[in-house]
């Protein structure tokens, strides 16, 4: 009795499942099973410090046992990547001082300017192993929000994106707004763009950032927020914007494997499911022409497949140059990920990018990101 | 002394005390040791009990010192009466636990001599009848894995269920693998490990695979390192954190469960 419940036949979980042990096995080989394993267990979160709010809760978080993985980076360099040359520079305190990172010359000899890692992002998490979850943030005085719960992974794009004091920033897919309110927590941004296509998933972002910004951050000569379908953006803002943030909709592979609510996988969603490349690629193609020249991209997804990762990337610098004349460089990221291979596990060799996978010690991602720097 | 005089040397002894016990082939302090744990049972019949005990373990062909282990592992055995460890010994003979395998039975769970007959009989009628178990498989589970007959109904159905359903096992892989020796905790942190990493699948109706799933005995009968190293392919730090946060979804399953069934 207990065993003979009926379940649907095809769930969309399990059709999810069947689709990744198709093709997530050939792409990571003889990884998948420890990455599967994960997928299927529960994930962990971080915990991005809200610096906004009143209360400091940085001190109860670490007595529970978490730290903040962005001060616990490894900084040494490795022997088996000599190439990289690290500089950190401590300025007076810890609070005041950014880490820098600069890649003096990359493969292929590119030259690539330093990744500065704001001080402001704090993203606290229990160390590898413990599976100790979050309590849910509570306001304080002013009902602003002591910290957001996110998978600490989807940070690293944030992180990669590299914003500096002034710039103009567009999030293109920005709901339900991690990600943004990581951009916000910089400080450092001079005008942010926020879009989502999704009108109600627009309005949960809304109620996120009234939950962790106030106010006067959120006013209309510092930020403006739409709901257009961000694949015309290059035909409303070519060419302006500093940095360009595209986390694009994808097969959401923990989600699609875990609720079959909303699933991707669900037979009535197929159609739109085979498109998601297609439309990965329209919204990349439409973040590079919103890029200003010298300006950079960063693509985000948060699945394992190389369809919707490397692929649509490389379609896009060849459209980019071909279509629109535009030249595109791909920025090396690995001084990011050695950086923080203690907190996460990095695929090993991919040829494009970087993508943190799943593991049960550290149960973060899966995230993909590649960045692009516009030369023309 | 002569320690070495086996039970049938005996003189039949009718009281409890030191120099019988020396009688009976155990040594000094091993006598001392029985006399001061029998004195220290409540009751007057306590030291009669105690000594048709030792006759009916020596019967068994047990010899003095695991007779002991027996008694330090499981002191209830003290203060059963005669005719009820009779019954009981009878019982399992009934069932087809002869000599040498009611000797194994016994000296490696001394405990099953404190179960009545009748939970015994309603535990092989459970294998029997709902599981579909043959006599001569009943023994065999009795024989190597006599803890069944004190589990809890509920938990043992289970183990069983889960086997056959959930892991598409019939009962003679589950005999031979000596599958009721595992706790449940045990076989579903194996099997959802393997299951999670794509390396066990539940066979469909016509029981058939996609993969070729491994054997029960591969799966269990292997201390962690072999399953981690030969089947599951995978770091015991994986399989320690793994069993944390199963052991934490059934606690939640179980309390979703719960409130479900009392709402
Ligand atoms: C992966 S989610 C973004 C998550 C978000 N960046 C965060 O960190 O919280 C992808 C988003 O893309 C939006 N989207 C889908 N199609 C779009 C389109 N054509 N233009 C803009 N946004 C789109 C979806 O509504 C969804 O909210």
């Amino acid at each position: 009795e207990k065993w003979a419940v009926t379940r649907t036949k095809h769930p969309p979980t399990s059709l999810a499942l069947q689709h990744f042990d198709a093709t997530h096995s050939v792409q990571l080989g003889p990884l998948w099973p420890s990455v599967r394993a994960a997928l299927l267990s529960e994930k962990k979160y971080g915990a991005l410090l809200n610096n906004f709010s009143y209360d400091v809760v940085l001190a109860d978080l670490e007595a529970q046992g978490c730290r903040d993985f962005l001060r616990d980076a490894d900084t040494e360099v490795s022997a088996a990547q000599p190439f990289l040359e690290q500089e950190s520079e401590v300025v007076g305190d810890e609070e005041s001082s950014g880490v820098s990172i600069s890649k003096k010359s990359g493969i292929d000899g590119q030259q690539l300017s330093p990744l500065h890692l704001s001080p402001h992002i704090k993203c606290l998490v229990f160390p590898r192993g413990d599976i100790t979850r979050f309590k849910p943030a509570r306001p304080d005085m002013c009902g602003l929000l002591g910290y957001y719960l996110m998978d600490a992974a989807s940070l690293l794009p944030c992180l990669a994106l590299d914003v500096q004091e002034g710039h103009n920033v567009l999030d293109l897919c920005a709901a339900p707004g991690g990600k943004t309110l990581a951009l916000l927590q910089t400080q450092s941004i001079g005008y942010l763009c926020v879009n989502d296509a999704s009108v109600s998933r627009t309005l949960r972002l809304r109620k996120v950032l009234n939950s962790y910004v106030p106010k006067p951050l959120l006013a209309d000569e510092k930020l403006r927020i739409t709901s257009f379908d961000g694949t015309i953006w290059g035909d409303i803002e070519r060419n302006t914007f500093d940095r360009v943030l595209i986390d694009v909709p994808c097969t959401t592979d923990r989600h699609s494997l875990m609720e079959d609510d909303n699933n991707i996988f669900s037979k009535s969603r197929t159609g739109e499911r085979r498109k998601l490349p297609q439309l990965q690629l329209e919204l990349l193609m439409a973040g590079i022409e919103a890029t200003c020249p010298s300006g950079e991209i960063l693509y985000s997804t948060c699945t394992l497949s190389q369809i919707q990762n490397q692929s649509v990337v490389e379609q896009a610098i060849v459209l980019a140059r071909e279509n629109h004349g535009i030249q595109l460089q791909v920025v090396d990221l690995r001084p990011l990920t050695h950086m923080f291979r203690k907190t996460f596990h990095f695929a090993p060799d991919l040829h494009l990018g970087e993508m943190v996978i799943p593991h049960l010690a550290a149960n973060f991602g899966p995230i993909y990101m590649c960045k692009l720097r516009r030369l023309t | 002394h002569n320690h070495e005089v086996g039970p049938q040397s005996r003189k039949p002894v009718t009281e409890l005390s030191l120099h019988s016990l020396v009688d009976m082939g155990f040594t000094d302090s091993q006598s001392e040791q029985i006399y001061e744990a029998t004195s220290n049972l409540r009751g007057g019949s306590a030291a009669r009990h105690a000594l048709s005990t030792l006759t009916a373990l020596f019967v068994l062909g047990l010899n003095p010192s695991t007779v002991l282990r027996l008694l330090e592992k499981c002191p209830e055995l003290y203060t059963i009466n005669e005719s009820q460890l009779q019954q009981r010994i009878g019982n399992m003979r009934k069932l087809g636990l002869v000599e040498g395998s009611l000797q194994r039975v016994v000296s490696y769970y001394p405990q099953i001599l404190t179960v009545p007959v009748k939970t015994v009989k309603s535990v092989v009628l459970f294998l029997r009848e709902k599981c579909q178990f043959t006599v001569q498989q009943v023994t065999d589970i009795l024989r190597d894995s006599p803890t069944v007959v004190l589990e809890k109904r509920g938990q043992l159905e289970y183990k069983f269920q889960y086997a056959y359903f959930r892991m598409g096992v019939k009962q003679a892989w589950m005999v031979k693998s000596r599958y009721f020796r595992f706790s449940l905790d045990e076989v579903r942190c194996r099997h959802c490990f393997l299951e999670r990493r794509g390396l066990y699948q539940t066979p469909d109706k016509k029981g058939q695979t996609l993969i070729i799933n491994p054997k029960l005995d591969d799966i269990f009968n292997v201390d962690e390192d072999g399953f981690l190293t030969h089947v599951a392919n995978a770091s015991a730090e994986e399989f320690e954190v793994f069993g944390k946060l199963l052991a934490r979804e059934w606690q939640e399953e179980q309390h979703q469960h719960g409130s479900v069934e009392a709402d």
